[in-house]
């Protein structure tokens, strides 16, 4: 029987085209509203801002995909920044605080798996848990104090341009294809995508589930560990709390971008969209003059619609978490 | 022929005397002799009181969550929800002058914000760590647009009753965590909302089956949630004398760090209000402790997550055994 | 009590059919002796593809005990969820104490005092007995709100005490054994003035002694007017305890009879005898071939004990038993999903430890119970699905290649011709038979050579039936070897070489060629040998 060669489009291309659809929604509403939208600066800034935010949803979205969650993101960038920056400070080369940053990164990553796989904590408690830690461990180790002027070199890495664009966004096209390959491109990717569809299924597969979730918090935990090495860069400094503020909405971009809470279904490229729209909207609030003080809120909400949303289209009854 | 069938599973483990004793009351006493020693301060009748004090509001927070977690729930928004009640509180008070007006405004917001939750949680079906994860962020947010990021000062002296005052000797904030405990209590042992709340976590099927409208029973333990945030309000306003936006970040991971360090499982509809009492003070006395010893707050609260670990772990161990 | 045949289940039939009062007549009635105190008629009811009752009408008087026997999917559980409310009739009518009734839901079958025990299902483990029994209808104290905690604990005590249990009311549940649950139940549903208590193979779980008291529960029961429908696979159960016996078949009843009326063999007769089912053509098969699986004196924690069986390459081996009796729990350990307590497993003569990994890698196959929750990913594609297990083989530099992937993916479509347009739609979109045949697919990508099926045809329509049993011949024509769990016993009469039986963990049995009949399954599984 000939296969049929007829075009499927599977459901991820079509839950991303729907995000794009909204992407360009508001950005023809918010050029209408406001003449400071399609200018060249504001939508550097809208870039560079949304690069920040999938930096810390990059490795998030891997986690996710297995019905997991990382809720310690934010402070493992913090620690892994300004462990990177005193090492950066005091041996001089911006190269040692990559490896270390990452090895940071990665090792609270390994920390979190375990305690999931190990100790069979639910990953949410776990890595709240880990949050308080890790921030703790920060502000011990920085005493309070900032370390700041990094070598120029290292701070192009942040702040620096490349051709009218700021060097992050294309930081961020290398994070994307990093993380998009590693998702659909490695048995690794194919086998966390089935852990999160089914994990018992996976299991009586012959897939190493608890090997493969050490793996995603570890690969997690390294992503983060290298998006604070470009935070430090663009900043410049180090402080306690740096990821602070980013990790409700580095969630909401992933669950925006269409990976579902509940396991499976997600892409990379899917978290940048989401990571653009979450960025657009709060963009959109600042030109229309909305108080800053309005973004956890809204934030809040969107990560709420966008779960509902989830549930919705998912059908199947979901697990609890 | 035997007496017990091959698939006969022993209903009761052999648990060594060292694990039926609370782990959370081995932990207390460790920490008291331990900072006994090590700072000379800390034993004085006058320090422990205040800890005592101190963790009042606490234990408010902390019981409710108990209550919570027992439905195999979560509140993560309870310290974004306290620092709204009490920036609620405060403008009230400054707005109309009266104590009984502000009290009700920011029992208003309790009550509408808990319903929220749980309204969310048990009818529109989200997780609850992921909806109060969200409904965090809108606490937070509401504190920040209403205050714009400044605190609320110059509150009238009487407020600090609420802290400093005392009625019989007794610290007023003590009292009112004592009646609360005792209320929590009533709740659970005696009245039927109570035998719901176990059999929320426990097996939610069988209340249904039994008649039992399970849905509003939950909304109402999400709504005591934010009872508890409006009552502990005043007292922590009062202990600020002021109101900020950032006033009780972060509190709902003590109070579930209390809840899990007392015992109650986060699964099942196994709970220990008293153990949440003790994990409470166990806090208390450990973030004292580490005061006296002039440690950080930041790493006083890596200390907390370390214990909270340590008593899940435990309490993993020890659920294996039943 | 203590004076009858009551031993062992294992009592000789003949001893029990003449005790004494025990298995006697129903209890003397009070008024409306003529009429039954609850009966169904003419009940019917079909789901797509499957008529799991057909014209059955079934009644029950005060204080009987009535047998409700049959072999699995014969009905019993579906006629026992429409008595109960949880399904509804297609057709029939239902009459209480004579008069026209309708049951539609379980709160009404509640109010005619039906009430069902289940093991575990209805309890809340860390509230007490007598707050587990009266659930939801805790008696009020003085305060809008309160409960009268002293009254609930004395109404439970007097319960308990009533079918002669000494429980104390105060219990948390979670520490009580099966047993004592069980009882718990039994008075949650007294305590709801039940009159017609519906038991599930009550004995399953429990010790001798525990069934012992169960039974004289049961008796005190029976003396209170109370009727009881139970359902078992025991046969000394059946005639010690039974007042009457109804056999269920393919959803219609066979007979209704009393136990005097009868001899285990005629019992077993009339359970079984299926017409033949075309669909298991078995294709002449060779000698059967190396060992494939050697399992000997295996028991793990799931349940099952010393179990030792034998599969070679080119046959297919049945494994039967009621459902229950620890047939997946055996499938399970032998695939590592399960830990083993004792025992060895060997496949191709090399010994097997460790998780489902290192079964995997050794060519054992796991085609689960539930496909749906167990074999696939659903919402994942059905390539994804069918190179799942084949993914480190097929790519070992780790880089996978969507291109290589379809092409396996497409050969496996064709080969089992697996209705389905193109490898990218997601696997829920298949019908049960397709889906089936995915997860087939998912171990021949692999290579496997031992193919453990449980349950391989159920929730399948016929013609699909056919496509499975196909692709087992063919399986076995690859030179793999296949044990087959199936709760059909004419599926393993017809698609197997030989069988094993089980009951309650155990082997009770090994049928070769000559001796696999129905008959000779069914005897072994009623215990009757």
């Amino acid at each position: 029987m000939p296969m049929a060669r007829r075009l499927v489009i599977s459901h991820d291309v079509l839950q991303v085209v729907y995000r794009l659809i909204a992407v360009g929604i508001l950005c023809a509403g918010l050029a209408l509203l406001s003449d400071s939208f399609l200018t060249i600066n504001n939508i550097v800034n809208v870039l560079r801002q949304a690069s920040l935010v999938f930096f810390m949803a990059s490795g998030l979205t891997l986690v996710i995909l297995t019905a997991n969650l990382d809720l310690s993101v934010g402070a493992n960038v913090a620690l892994s920044a300004c462990i990177a920056a005193s090492v950066i400070k005091a041996t001089g080369s911006p190269w040692l605080g990559f490896l270390v940053g990452i090895g940071t990164g990665s090792l609270v990553g390994l920390v979190n798996g375990l305690m999931v796989t190990g100790m069979r904590i639910p990953s949410f408690i776990a890595t709240y848990g880990m949050l308080w830690v890790a921030q703790g461990i920060t502000y011990w180790y920085m005493a309070g104090e900032t370390i700041h002027g990094f070598p120029p070199e290292f701070r192009a890495i942040g702040s620096g341009y490349f051709l009218g664009i700021p060097i992050p966004v294309y930081l961020m096209a290398v994070f994307l294809a990093l993380g998009s390959f590693f998702a659909k491109r490695t048995t690794y990717g194919q086998q966390i995508y089935a852990i999160g569809g089914n994990p018992v299924a996976a299991r009586l597969s012959g897939i190493p589930g608890n090997r493969r979730l050490v793996l995603v918090f570890v690969v997690s935990g390294a992503m983060a560990g290298l998006a604070s090495l470009i935070f430090l860069a663009r900043l410049n400094s180090a402080e306690g709390d740096i990821g602070d503020a980013l990790t409700l909405p580095a969630i909401a971009a992933v669950l925006i971008g269409g990976t579902s809470l509940f396991g499976g279904i997600g892409t990379m490229f899917g978290t940048f969209v989401g990571a653009l729209l979450l960025t657009l909207i709060l963009n959109g609030m600042n030109l229309l003059a909305v108080s800053a003080s309005w973004q956890p809120l809204v934030t809040g909400v969107i990560l709420i619609a966008a779960v509902w949303l989830d549930m919705k289209t998912r059908g199947e009854s979901a697990a609890r978490v | 022929m035997t007496d017990t069938t091959i698939l006969d599973r022993p209903k009761k483990a052999r648990l060594t005397w060292i694990a039926r004793v609370p782990g959370v009351a081995v932990m207390l006493v460790v920490l008291l002799a331990l900072f006994g020693v090590m700072s000379p301060g800390f034993g004085t009748s006058a320090n422990l009181s205040n800890v005592l004090v101190q963790s009042a509001i606490l234990l408010i927070i902390a019981l409710a969550m108990t209550l919570i977690i027992m439905t195999e729930g979560i509140d993560l928004s309870m310290g974004a929800l306290l620092t709204l009640a009490t920036i609620i509180y405060a403008a009230t008070l400054l707005a109309s002058g009266s104590f009984v007006m502000a009290l009700a405004a920011a029992l208003a917001l309790g009550i509408a914000f808990g319903f929220l939750n749980g309204w969310l949680i048990a009818v529109a079906d989200i997780p609850p760590f992921v909806t109060t994860l969200g409904t965090l962020g809108v606490a937070q947010g509401l504190s920040l647009i209403v205050t714009d990021g400044q605190s609320i000062v110059g509150l009238p002296r009487s407020v600090q009753f609420a802290y400093a005052g005392t009625v019989l000797g007794i610290p007023f904030p003590v009292i009112v965590a004592v009646v609360c405990y005792f209320l929590c209590y009533w709740l659970l042992y005696q009245t039927r909302f109570g035998i719901g709340i176990s059999a929320l976590g426990g097996n939610r099927e069988a209340l249904r089956q039994a008649g039992v409208n399970d849905k509003l029973m939950l909304i109402a333990v999400y709504v005591l949630g934010g009872v508890a945030a409006a009552i502990a309000a005043p007292l922590l306003c009062a202990r600020m004398n002021s109101a900020h936006p950032t006033a009780a970040i972060g509190m709902e991971f003590d109070a579930i760090a209390a809840v899990a360090l007392g015992g109650t499982q986060f699964e099942r509809g196994n709970g220990w209000l008293f153990g949440t009492v003790l994990g409470v003070i166990t806090i208390g006395v450990l973030r004292n402790g580490l005061n006296l010893l002039a440690v950080p707050s930041s790493v006083q609260v890596a200390c907390v997550g370390f214990l909270v670990i340590v008593a899940l772990f435990l309490d993993g161990l020890r659920s294996k055994g039943t | 009590m203590k004076g009858d045949a009551l031993v062992a289940p294992m009592a000789p039939i003949t001893a029990a059919a003449s005790a004494g009062p025990a298995a006697g007549e129903p209890v003397a009635m009070h008024a409306d002796a003529s009429v039954p105190l609850f009966e169904l008629r003419g009940i019917s009811k079909s789901f797509p593809g499957v008529k799991a009752l057909d014209d059955v009408s079934f009644s029950i008087w005060p204080g009987e005990i009535h047998m409700l026997l049959g072999e699995n999917g014969a009905g019993k559980s579906s006629l026992m969820k429409v008595l109960c409310g949880t399904y509804l009739a297609d057709t029939g009518s239902f009459f209480h104490h004579g008069a026209p009734v309708q049951i539609r839901s379980p709160a009404d079958a509640r109010r005619f005092g039906i009430a069902v025990i289940f093991q575990e299902f209805s309890l809340v483990p860390y509230l007490s007995v007598a707050q587990n029994i009266f659930l939801g209808r805790e008696f009020a104290g003085w305060f809008p709100g309160t409960m009268d905690r002293q009254r609930i604990r004395a109404e439970a005590h007097r319960v308990l005490q009533s079918i002669g249990s000494d429980i104390n009311p105060d219990t948390p549940v979670h520490e009580l054994g099966i047993a004592h649950q069980q009882i718990v139940e039994i008075a949650k549903a007294l305590s709801q003035n039940a009159r017609i208590l519906v038991m599930d193979e009550p004995t399953s779980a429990l010790s001798d002694r525990e069934t012992e008291h169960l039974f004289e529960m049961i008796r005190r029961l029976k003396q209170d007017g109370v009727a009881i429908i139970y359902i078992s696979h025991r046969m000394a159960e059946v005639f010690l305890l039974g007042d009457r016996i109804t056999i269920l078949r393919d959803g219609r009843k066979v007979a209704s009879i009393r136990p005097t009326e009868a001899t285990p063999d005629r019992l077993v007769e009339m359970m079984v005898g299926r017409k033949v089912d075309t669909s298991y053509q078995q294709a002449p098969r060779g000698a059967p071939g190396e060992l494939a699986l050697e399992v000997k004196g295996m028991s793990a924690t799931s349940g099952i004990a010393d179990i030792s069986l034998e599969v070679r390459t080119g046959e297919v081996v049945g494994l039967c038993g009621l459902v229950g009796s620890g047939r997946t729990e055996v499938a399970r350990a032998i695939f590592g999903a399960d830990p083993i307590t004792a025992g060895e497993v060997r496949v191709f003569g090399k010994p097997l430890s460790g998780g489902p990994e290192t079964a995997v890698r050794n060519g054992v196959a796991l085609i689960p119970e539930n496909r749906k929750s167990q074999g696939l990913a659903l919402i994942r594609s059905v390539g994804d699905n069918i190179v799942l297990a084949a993914l480190e083989r097929l790519f070992p530099s780790r880089i996978y290649q969507p291109g290589p992937a379809r092409r396996v993916a497409e050969n496996m479509i064709e080969k089992l011709r697996i209705a389905t347009p193109s490898p990218l739609r997601p696997a829920n979109t298949l019908s049960g038979g397709n889906q089936q045949k995915i997860v087939i697919a998912k171990w021949l990508a692999v290579g496997a050579r031992l193919f453990i099926f449980d349950e391989p045809t159920r929730g399948i329509d016929v013609g699909a039936k056919t496509e499975i049993f196909n692709a087992i011949g063919e399986i076995i024509a690859g030179g793999a070897a296949v044990l087959m769990i199936s709760s059909e016993q004419s599926e393993i009469v017809h698609a197997c070489d030989r069988a094993y039986v089980m009951r309650e963990g155990r082997i009770v049995g090994a049928l070769d060629h000559d001796q696999l009949t129905e008959h000779n399954i069914i005897r072994l599984i009623m215990h009757h040998d």
